[in-house]
């Protein structure tokens, strides 16, 4: 059996773990890191990465670079109109159809963007149990989690990303669901359990009623439009409206704007337990300097490129600054800054200013505000009174901002829950359910919930509810149809979701059109419409007519989705780009290797001595052999042939072997006979 | 009206009562037929006061046998058979739990379907205004006309905001008259069920209900318009 996990597709981070022993870990890197950065970046190669190498590229390459992804999940171009302005890649797409994100020079749905980090976590599994000396490390099945709120066409469009990054999911669960799974662990619990689960994009409540192992919500609320992404936007553009910036000689193209991003979250991390913290923009004729610089650097020598992630050690993601040593976080580490130049050396800010935390609280109120509506709203469908909740758990990197603590708690009266880590609690409970599901351990069991209403277009524009909100799912809901007018043979079915009355103001699902209704007088055919949502929350529409019992085999084409066929063929591609990105990883791989020899060569050639040293130890014929070999590599380094640079590569070493031996037995001696003997061995 | 009593078992095709949720022969889950109700699928007794407790109790006992989590691995006739008893359950759950969801679809299950309260929006429409709340929509009528006159007129809102709130006490007086009589007449037939009453007295209990319900749908629907009316 191949192995099951959790993954927590976050805005900001994702994460994966798995049940060990009954006990749900976070599966980490080898510096202990959970999580990959939900950001995805190509290179003017093609190349595709994922993570903390994608997150360090924003500051280099931000317009071949993708972050918070799952903002535009499920999204038509329509709905995302007035916020792409505000993210250095290109957001486009057909009218009416689903958005396209341009990722270098190629196009990508949301799906796919965040099947590229859905892959990299399955990546970083199956590494992880190969490490543990399983033979059976492949990772095919696993639980996602989603926002509690996140409406039918949000949840499809991740259930097709998992399909696409070649997992089957087991369940889509939601993440204050997920969370509270993880909190109560403990079977003793027995309640009324609120959680606020503020992210890197979205904002949950959940109002839960746990008992006798089953975890039964009772409302949910939320907005998938509000997280710490809004209040890194209000830092923003405070800075961007300081004159100070202006004068300090601030360009504002992509990178410089990351550069500023960056810089507010970091002072926003700082201020969760500072009372005050310093917004620091490096120089800002950096950008492009610094691109061209890391661009030579990445490409020289492995063991140069392999420090780099640590420099970029990044700052952008709530959570980080707590499991990472601050000073880890800072430019000055001594040994990095002159490794690099260019990145660091030199560091003096162009932009600095002090910003207190009532400041920030002040700037931010209005957002955190925003998620106490939501959590009134659950609490009164929910028919429950703040003092009847008994415990409060907060989730999300967000909720660790001391004024969310502190509103929160106000609004309940009571001590928040924040034990656990609140950016893996997600991942841990989806780990607990996956396990549950292969396992079919009865222990736990959640009876989720539908966010919202699900409907159809009446006559007059008006939407008429068939399931309703804060049904336990799985769940299903009828209504009956008519015809108009007589002989008619279809029937126009447009399914909505969303609490309001008119059609415009709901979300448009899918339309339909049932056909093969038997000619009959006006208003005689019976046509039954039957919703199911599983227990995914996923809806599926089948209808029929009753007086003839034909039962409809109905095409329901999703209004800001993918078919079928599209996830299909985009997990066919994957596989081809996936070869492509491996094949183009290799490319660079080769060529970085190559450079190091051809460094090393020259660097022997060039050495004081090299001409008695040709004449004493060399064959006559050696060194233009060698010169020979090195030309032939270099005129090979451009072309994009992995094969021939390996081999010229390989005819450079085999050249150079002998006169390698010489360089350094000459050291040896050298050294032996110098006055540094005591510093050998 | 002669309901089926038998169902046949899909997994060994042997037959099992109706309201049994797994086979006795096989124990696997059996597929949802389209007979029962809420009330016997819950194994309780179709009564409109209904002990609560028990019926979330019975819920989440029900839940731990058919949820399509413990189906996972299970073939797909049993993991479909999984979804429809779960939805079936949730459904009856969230009937039940509600009061007057439970009037309504005791009236339904009776034959005698009042239409669905839920179905929200559009204000009475030219629909025949029930007898028992003539006067009442009457009056109410009246004061809409002249609070909407003097608003055309430019009245300032303190001139008419009163009169509307205390045009709908009359109504909240009769949706609260309302109330107690549901209440009354659901403990009417909780009596007639416990002491198999005849088939007369059952269905005049049924026709009141009916008519207090469609009155309460009405008196709903006339406080949406006032509440509208204010909130403009």
């Amino acid at each position: 059996m191949s192995k099951v996990v959790g993954i927590d597709l976050g805005t900001t981070n994702s994460l994966v773990a798995y049940v060990k022993e009954g006990e749900p870990v976070v599966i980490r890197d080898k510096s202990g890191d959970g999580l990959v950065p939900s950001v995805v970046s190509a290179s003017a190669e093609g190349t595709i990465y994922v993570g903390r190498e994608a997150q360090r590229r924003l500051l280099t390459d931000a317009g071949r670079t993708v972050y918070s992804v799952k903002r535009f999940m499920g999204k038509g171009v329509g709905d995302v109109h007035g916020e792409a302005q505000f993210f250095p890649f290109k957001v486009t797409g057909e009218h009416d159809g689903v958005v396209r994100i341009g990722l270098g020079d190629r196009e990508f749905t949301p799906p796919e963007i965040s099947a590229f980090i859905l892959r990299e976590l399955k990546h970083r599994a199956e590494a992880f149990f190969k490490e543990q000396g399983e033979l059976d490390f492949e990772v095919e099945r696993a639980v996602i989690t989603v926002p509690a709120y996140f409406n039918d066409a949000q949840r499809t469009a991740t259930r097709d990303a998992g399909r696409i990054a070649g997992l089957e999911v087991l369940r889509i669960i939601n993440e204050p669901t997920a969370a509270s799974l993880a909190y109560g662990l403990d079977r003793k619990h027995t309640g009324v359990i609120a959680v606020y689960d503020f992210g890197g994009g979205t904002f949950d409540i959940s109002i839960l009623r746990v008992e006798d192992g089953v975890f039964q919500v009772l409302a949910t609320n939320g907005d998938t439009h509000l997280g710490g992404d809004d209040i890194d936007r209000l830092l923003v553009e405070r800075v961007l409206a300081d004159p100070a910036l202006a004068s300090s000689g601030f360009r504002r193209t992509a990178e410089g704007l990351q550069e500023i991003r960056k810089a507010v979250i970091r002072a926003k991390l700082d201020l969760s337990d500072r009372e005050e913290a310093e917004i620091v923009i490096a120089d800002s004729a950096g950008p492009k300097t610094r691109a061209t610089t890391w661009e030579r650097v990445a490409q020289g020598p492995s063991g140069v490129a392999q420090d780099l992630p640590r420099v970029a050690q990044d700052f952008s993601v709530p959570g980080v600054a707590q499991d990472l040593p601050r000073v880890a976080q800072d430019f000055s580490v001594p040994g990095v800054a002159q490794d690099l130049p260019g990145v660091a050396q030199d560091f003096s800010p162009a932009y600095r200013k002090r910003i207190t935390r009532s400041e920030f609280e002040t700037l931010i109120r209005p957002v955190v505000d925003r998620t106490l509506a939501p959590c009134r709203d659950a609490l009164a469908d929910a028919g429950l009174q703040p003092s009847q909740v008994d415990e409060v758990v907060l989730v999300g990197g967000s909720t660790r901002i001391p004024l969310v603590h502190r509103l929160v708690g106000e609004l309940f009266d009571r001590t928040p829950h924040s034990e656990l880590n609140p950016d893996e609690v997600v991942a841990l409970g989806a780990a607990v359910q996956a396990d549950n599901l292969v396992t079919g351990n009865r222990e736990m069991l959640l009876l989720d919930v539908t966010p919202l209403s699900l409907g159809i277009e009446t006559m007059g524009g008006v939407t008429s509810k068939i399931i309703l909100r804060n049904s336990t799912i799985p769940a299903t809901g009828s209504e009956m149809f008519t015809t108009a007018v007589d002989s008619q043979t279809a029937v126009d079915i447009h399914v909505l979701q969303g609490e309001r009355e008119l059609v415009p103001d709901n979300r448009s699902l899918a339309r339909f059109k049932l056909r093969g209704i038997p000619p009959m007088p006006a208003g005689m055919p019976r046509v039954q419409v039957r919703f199911q949502i599983d227990a995914n929350g996923i809806l599926s529409v089948t209808a029929s007519e009753l007086r003839t019992s034909i039962e409809q085999t109905i095409e329901v084409k999703p209004s800001y989705g993918l078919t079928d066929e599209e996830v299909e063929r985009m997990l066919v591609e994957s596989f081809e780009h996936a070869e492509a990105d491996f094949a183009a990883r290799l490319l660079i791989d080769a060529r970085n290797e190559a450079e190091s020899v051809i460094m090393h060569t020259e660097k022997s050639l060039r050495a004081p001595g090299f001409g008695e040293i040709a004449k004493a130890d060399l064959a006559p014929d050696e060194q233009p052999r060698i010169e020979q070999a090195l030309a032939g590599l270099k005129a090979l380094l451009p072309a994009p042939d992995r094969e021939a640079i390996q081999q010229a590569t390989h005819v450079l070493n085999d050249a150079t072997r002998h006169l390698a031996e010489v360089m350094m037995n000459r050291s040896v001696h050298a050294a032996l006979a110098g006055k540094n003997v005591d510093q050998i061995g | 009206m002669t309901a089926p009593t038998i169902q046949v078992c899909r997994t060994c095709g042997g037959g099992a009562p109706i309201d049994v949720h797994f086979c006795p022969q096989c124990t696997k889950i059996l597929t949802l037929g389209r007979q029962g109700d809420y009330f016997a699928f819950l194994d309780m007794p179709r009564k409109l006061n209904l002990d609560v407790g028990e019926l979330e109790q019975r819920f989440r006992a029900l839940s731990r046998r058919f949820h399509p989590d413990y189906f996972y691995n299970a073939p797909l006739a049993e993991r479909r058979a999984s979804l429809e008893r779960s939805s079936y359950l949730n459904d009856a759950y969230r009937t039940l739990r509600q009061p007057v969801a439970r009037i309504e679809y005791l009236l339904e299950l009776e034959g005698m379907a009042a239409g669905s309260a839920e179905r929200s929006g559009a204000a009475p429409q030219g629909g025949a205004v029930p007898p028992a709340l003539l006067e009442e929509v009457f009056a109410l009528n009246e004061e809409l006309d002249e609070v909407r006159a003097l608003r055309e007129a430019g009245a300032p809102e303190s001139a008419w905001k009163g009169r509307l709130q205390r045009a709908r006490q009359p109504i909240d007086a009769k949706r609260a008259e309302h109330e107690e009589h549901l209440e009354e007449l659901s403990a009417k037939w909780d009596a007639l069920v416990d002491s198999h009453g005849s088939d007369g007295d059952r269905l005049a209990v049924l026709t009141a209900l009916h008519q207090r319900m469609l009155e309460r749908n009405y008196i709903n629907n006339l406080l949406a318009g006032i509440e509208r009316e204010l909130a403009t």
